[in-house]
């Protein structure tokens, strides 16, 4: 059986246009997808049953009594850590959330080691953002900064700007123009019409930099900014005011560079003072499909987008201290449920030690590396494949993603909610 | 009065305190104090063996001595209006939030935002402050708004970020970005730091050790000479952020 749109669950973009060829419990065939959806849809190296360390090896176990031994493990934590979400569906994030403070927990996102820099500068200063179909419509100069979407969002300029045309840009390739800032030449530079090598950790003093040309002050340029040479930096800023509509794009290369939040905040005030002379807005390239979701859910239920501490009782937000990775860095956390994500392969060697410590229990359909951390895996079904529910693309427009055939495997809301209640049970009234 | 506090052995010693109740104020009445020690809340005497010594009628007349582990206790003399707090060892983060007078003295080091949005009072660190030291909670427009934050070895990157008044010292070198945001007040390094005053609109930041990577939008207006450590210096004087319209000063020593 053929299903027409069907959402693929793999990075930002959350792409809508599939096509998925289906017989029984497996998928067949992807059309229209990348090579990312086509490992994501077709791979199939599934944990079969919940998994418990024993004192040699792994045990299968039932869901059931992993749910239970889940559950005393965070009820006994005095500083229980909740950590992942961004590969889930909004459902299950927002039992999550409610979990988090039932048990008094820190619930914290991916964001933490992508783009919660970006929401700290959007906290500081705003976000002048703006749909990908508008994007797509209309932006006649596109800025790649501190991101390579051809590796990492490979539909991203097929879909949206480079080689997609669009309402008033009939032939795109042509006539878009695209500059790509990077600190070495990615498969995105090769395609560009400017590219900016900037040395690393140089990006605040370039943005600063260009911010004064828009101003009108050339005069103060130095012969070179971070390795740029002043001419290019006229070139860019010319190049830049050329535009009709202008979109910048960036991505963990300005975000997790020295600088961080301030690097983003310069680039939204770069796109603020550029918006006095033509029309401009800038986007976070979001990694996990359903990463921005978990900033918008957490943002409901607890007015913070994510490392929100419920030790309290009452939400407490400060990066840098109830981010995961500095609360792991620190050993302060004394037990950890991880649920749609990959800490083992993504955090710091300190803070994959201290995971290794301490008892961490998964949730994920896959063995990864955090399995080799965990105490307790626990497998579900995926999102967009054999489970649903709502995802939000990198945007912010919410997709509902589909479920192509109804498996075996009880979905992360299923399980959340029976780690919920038993939670709930030991809490009493 | 003199109220001690040596911390007791702890099951899991890496777990926060948070003691925003120990300030000394809440020492005059006999109330029951308790800190949060992760998600459960302890009473003071879980935590703390406690001795006092003395008479007080007036918070001022409150001095708090804290001994043992107290590395990870935070948010100690949050809110403090008068007294006097000795940290013999290392303080946890948020040390001094928000105090309006008395003083603090730490002999270790100090973890991340010591005097967060401090607006009066002094603050004495006598090891090295960890990142934004004096400067504001996320968001905050306005971070450290008066009194004296003096600290005699390092401090780490964002020191005095959105700084709006007061003056703070930090002896020893700073990390990245010190002064970014300012936009008042006095910040002088006698060290290096790396890119001070990034977008920096008002107030003034003085350097007498290196500045690396000095930022392209600042605009050399001559020199000046001042004074530091009983020492007079020719600096180069810069206005700026020019990105973004600032008309911050800043100095720095000509090496
Ligand atoms: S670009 Fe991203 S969302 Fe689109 S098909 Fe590829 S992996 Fe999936």
């Amino acid at each position: 059986m053929k299903i027409e749109d069907v959402v693929c669950t793999f990075c930002g973009c959350l792409c809508d246009d599939l096509v998925v060829e289906v017989d029984g419990r497996r998928v067949v065939s992807v059309e229209n997808g990348c090579t990312l959806a086509n490992e994501k849809f077709m791979g199939d190296h599934r944990l079969q049953s919940p998994i418990r360390r024993n004192g040699k090896g792994w045990e299968h176990i039932s869901y059931d009594d992993a749910i239970r031994e889940t559950a005393e493990i965070l009820c006994d934590a005095d500083r229980p850590i909740l950590y992942g979400w961004s590969g889930t569906h909004g459902e299950a994030q927002s039992i999550g959330i409610h979990l988090a403070e039932l048990l008094g927990a820190l619930v914290d996102n991916t964001s933490t080691v992508c783009h919660g820099p970006s929401i700290l500068a959007i906290q500081e200063v705003g976000h002048p953002g703006c749909t990908l179909g508008q994007v797509k419509n209309r932006a006649d100069v596109v800025v790649y900064w501190g991101t390579n979407p051809i590796d990492a969002h490979p539909r991203h300029m097929s879909r949206y700007t480079t080689f997609a045309d669009g309402f008033f840009l009939k032939e795109a390739f042509r006539d878009r123009r695209l500059i790509v800032v990077d600190v070495r030449k990615t498969e995105s530079a090769n395609i560009a019409d400017e590219f900016i090598t900037i040395e690393p950790g140089g990006d605040y003093a370039v943005l600063s930099a260009l911010r004064a040309i828009v101003r009108g002050k050339r005069e103060i340029i130095p012969p070179s900014v971070s390795g740029v040479s002043r001419e290019q930096l006229f070139r860019v800023a010319d190049l830049l005011l050329s535009a009709k509509f202008g979109a910048i794009f960036f991505g963990l290369g300005l975000t997790m560079s020295p600088g961080k939040y301030k690097n983003v905040r310069n680039a939204i005030e770069l796109t603020e003072e550029l918006s006095r002379h033509t029309k401009y807005t800038i986007s976070p390239m979001r990694g996990h499909w359903n990463v921005y979701g978990s900033n918008e859910v957490f943002t409901w239920i607890t007015g913070y987008p994510y490392a929100v501490d419920f030790a309290r009782g009452i939400a407490f937000y400060n990066p840098g201290e109830t981010t995961s990775v500095d609360v792991l860095r620190r050993k302060e956390c004394d037990a950890c449920l991880v649920v749609g994500s990959d800490p083992g392969a993504h955090f710091p060697k300190a803070c994959a030690e201290h995971l290794a410590r301490i008892p961490t229990i998964q949730i994920d359909p896959h063995t990864n590396a955090t399995t080799h951390l965990s105490r307790i895996q626990i497998p579900v079904a995926v999102t967009g494949i054999d489970a649903e529910g709502t995802a939000y693309r990198m945007d912010g427009v919410p997709i509902r993603t589909r479920m192509l055939f109804k498996g075996e495997y009880p979905s992360d809301t299923e399980i959340l909610e029976r780690l919920y209640t038993l939670v709930k049970e030991a809490k009493g009234p | 009065m003199r109220v001690i506090l040596r911390t007791k052995p702890r099951k899991k010693p890496f777990i926060p305190i948070e003691a925003e109740a120990i300030i000394p104020q809440n020492f005059l009445r006999k109330n029951d104090i308790t800190v949060y020690e992760g998600n459960k809340e302890r009473k003071l005497d879980e935590i703390f063996y406690i001795t006092t010594e003395g008479p007080a009628v007036s918070p001022d007349q409150v001095e708090i001595v804290l001994s043992g582990e107290t590395g990870r206790i935070k948010r100690v003399g949050e809110y403090m209006n008068a007294g006097r707090i000795v940290i013999e060892g290392d303080i946890g983060m948020h040390c001094g939030n928000f105090m309006s007078a008395g003083e603090i003295i730490i002999k270790g080091n100090a973890d991340a935002w010591l005097g967060r949005e401090m607006r009066g009072g002094i603050i004495r660190c006598e090891g090295n402050a960890s990142h934004y030291c004096a400067a504001g909670y996320r968001g905050e427009k306005r971070g450290m708004r008066g009194g004296i934050v003096q600290v005699m070895g390092n401090a780490g990157d964002f020191t005095a970020e959105y700084l709006s008044g007061g003056e703070v010292t930090i002896h020893g070198d700073c990390g990245d970005l010190p002064g970014v945001e300012m936009r008042g007040g006095t910040l002088i390094i006698g060290g290096n730091c790396r890119r001070p005053c990034g977008n920096m609109t008002g107030g003034i930041c003085m350097i007498f050790g290196k500045a690396d990577a000095m930022l392209p939008t600042f605009r050399n207006t001559g020199s000046e000479e001042k004074e530091y450590g009983g020492h007079h210096h020719r600096m180069t004087m810069y206005r700026g952020d020019i990105a973004n319209r600032g008309k911050g000063t800043l100095l720095v020593k000509i090496n």
